[in-house]
């Protein structure tokens, strides 16, 4: 093809030197040795990218993919459409373009990804998942209530506090202050009682590593709570005054935390919403009936009664 | 584009520019604009695919997997290689090789072809499977919530990306007419240089889109 290149323009000559690839007013032609060496140079990346997808570094595997994608499209942009010979008005046109792209996703991505740490009102979550409160009076410790207490910190609770609940679990290492020994009798936050265990899951602790575990119900928080004081070295019992400090103000009625100030997160929220669509096929979401409504049945109903429709 | 031509078929600059060399360089700025739009249209539903990969990781990695490497891999290095004969085509024209220009629009022509029968079996293959966008999602064997959301992403992401190589293929076609009449020379070549930017803008579109979906997901 070399031979073809002086045809009809003498000046376009064989010679690398780029200022020697020039057409007519001053345009740059691309050697055709640059191009191919352009080609090779994206079919090496393309299998590079491939072979990455057979090795795992994890959240890199992301980063290096996308890197190598920008390589690839930088050759294709400043190569093969000529970018780097071009007029720099149109690279600042074009790489305007990816700016404002990046503007949209850094705009959007916080948005979309943080939603769910607002929270929104709902009442259900004084009850019970299945619509009937298993445990009445919930303030008050059986052996049914702390055995479905240590089910749910099984759950919940050991990444940090450890299956013994010394405080010690695979995530504790990472925090400061450690979180709670719950066989150790002193330094307790709301005290080592039950309501003042219950308090401290609904609001957490701040500037501690202890988050909020308000979405949890009432009685299951309870249920927690009883737990955590039966590994201690002695069980506590609540009085009247600590039971009346979370709501409790008369500890013989069967209803459970009438100060609750329900809280749902908002995507825990659309969830209940797509899976009643679902359900009832009236919907446009993308959740079929049946799938990841097993533990959530029984809240969509009474959240959309409270919450999506307050009375005024 | 309407080229104001005279009796003899050659090509003259439009009245409202200086020069053919300003005429040149305003339409080459016209379609960095257009391209601009194409990477804003595009790159709108990048982010919502990465926001929604990002929330359900796992659905749109067990999908991910339902996707055939080899034939991505197989399309990606057909657009690459069809990149490099639109270059090919355009800095013959530049030179005035018209005869190489016209073959290499051709093989690139082809090449798109090519990719467009890839990417009809791949369809094919889904749509019998029932690996379909949304509420249309019937696969028995991956039953898990945002599946579907990540075939609605596929579909979407890889039609309008089919679309612009089924346009891109009409371009070509046009190229060719308008380089056989004779009015492509080495002095005017600019209708032959926009479309092979509007070809590598497709090659590069795909060039993220194969590893995100294919790859990464």
């Amino acid at each position: 093809m070399a031979d073809q290149k002086n045809t009809n323009h003498p000046q376009t000559g064989h010679e690398p030197d780029v200022n020697a690839n020039q057409g007519d007013h001053g345009h740059y032609i691309l050697p055709d040795s640059v191009a191919l060496k352009t080609l090779l140079a994206l079919a090496g990346l393309t299998i590079i990218t491939v072979g990455l997808s057979y090795v795992h570094l994890g959240p890199w595997n992301f980063v290096v993919g996308m890197i190598v994608a920008t390589i690839k499209a930088a050759l294709v942009a400043g190569i093969f459409m000529n970018l780097k010979h071009d007029d720099r008005a149109n690279a600042v046109i074009f790489g305007s373009g990816f700016l404002f792209l990046g503007i949209f996703f850094c705009l959007t991505a916080p948005d979309a990804l943080f939603r769910g740490d607002v929270y929104v009102n709902g009442r259900p979550l004084t009850l019970p998942v299945k619509g009937v409160a298993k445990f009445k009076k919930a303030w008050e410790p059986t052996p049914e209530i702390v055995a479905h207490g240590k089910a749910l910190f099984a759950q919940n609770c050991v990444t940090c506090h450890g299956e013994a609940g010394l405080g010690n679990g695979p995530a504790a290492a990472a925090l400061n202050p450690k979180p709670r020994n719950f066989t150790a009798d002193v330094g307790w936050k709301n005290g080592r009682h039950p309501a003042g265990v219950f308090k401290t899951l609904k609001e957490g602790i701040a500037g501690g590593g202890m988050a909020s575990f308000a979405t949890l119900p009432a009685e299951d928080r309870w249920s927690l709570a009883h737990y955590v004081i039966s590994i201690g070295p002695n069980v506590v019992k609540d009085t009247n005054a600590d039971l009346a400090a979370v709501g409790i103000a008369d500890p013989t009625k069967e209803e459970t935390g009438s100060d609750e100030t329900p809280s749902i997160p908002v995507n825990r929220a659309m969830e209940f919403i797509a899976n009643e669509e679902a359900a009832s096929g009236t919907g446009s979401a993308n959740v079929k009936a049946g799938v990841g409504q097993s533990d959530l049945s029984g809240y969509d109903r009474r959240l959309e009664a409270h919450t999506f429709a307050p009375s005024l | 584009m309407s080229q104001p031509l005279n009796t003899t078929g050659v090509h003259h600059h439009a009245h409202h520019f200086d020069s053919a060399d300003h005429e040149f360089q305003a339409s080459k700025q016209g379609m960095w604009i257009f391209m601009v739009t194409e990477v804003l249209m595009i790159g709108a539903i990048f982010v919502g695919y990465l926001i929604m990969r990002a929330r359900y990781p796992e659905a749109f990695h067990e999908a991910h997997k339902l996707l055939n490497v080899k034939l991505g891999a197989l399309n990606t290095a057909v657009l690459i290689l069809s990149s490099y004969t639109m270059v090919r085509g355009v800095s013959a024209a530049q030179r005035g090789n018209n005869k190489l220009t016209i073959r290499m629009l051709m093989t690139t022509i082809a090449l798109a072809l090519v990719f467009c029968v890839v990417k009809y079996f791949e369809y094919s293959h889904k749509i019998h499977e029932g690996t379909l966008p949304g509420g249309n999602y019937t696969y028995a064997e991956l039953s898990m919530p945002h599946v579907p959301l990540f075939f609605s992403f596929y579909f979407i992401m890889t039609g309008i990306h089919a679309f612009h190589v089924l346009v891109g293929i009409g371009l070509m076609t046009w190229m060719i007419k308008r380089v056989k009449s004779g009015e492509i020379t080495p002095e005017f070549f600019t209708p032959v240089e926009l479309v092979g930017f509007y070809w590598h803008f497709v090659d590069l579109v795909w060039i993220y889109l194969f590893p995100l979906l294919y790859l990464l997901g």
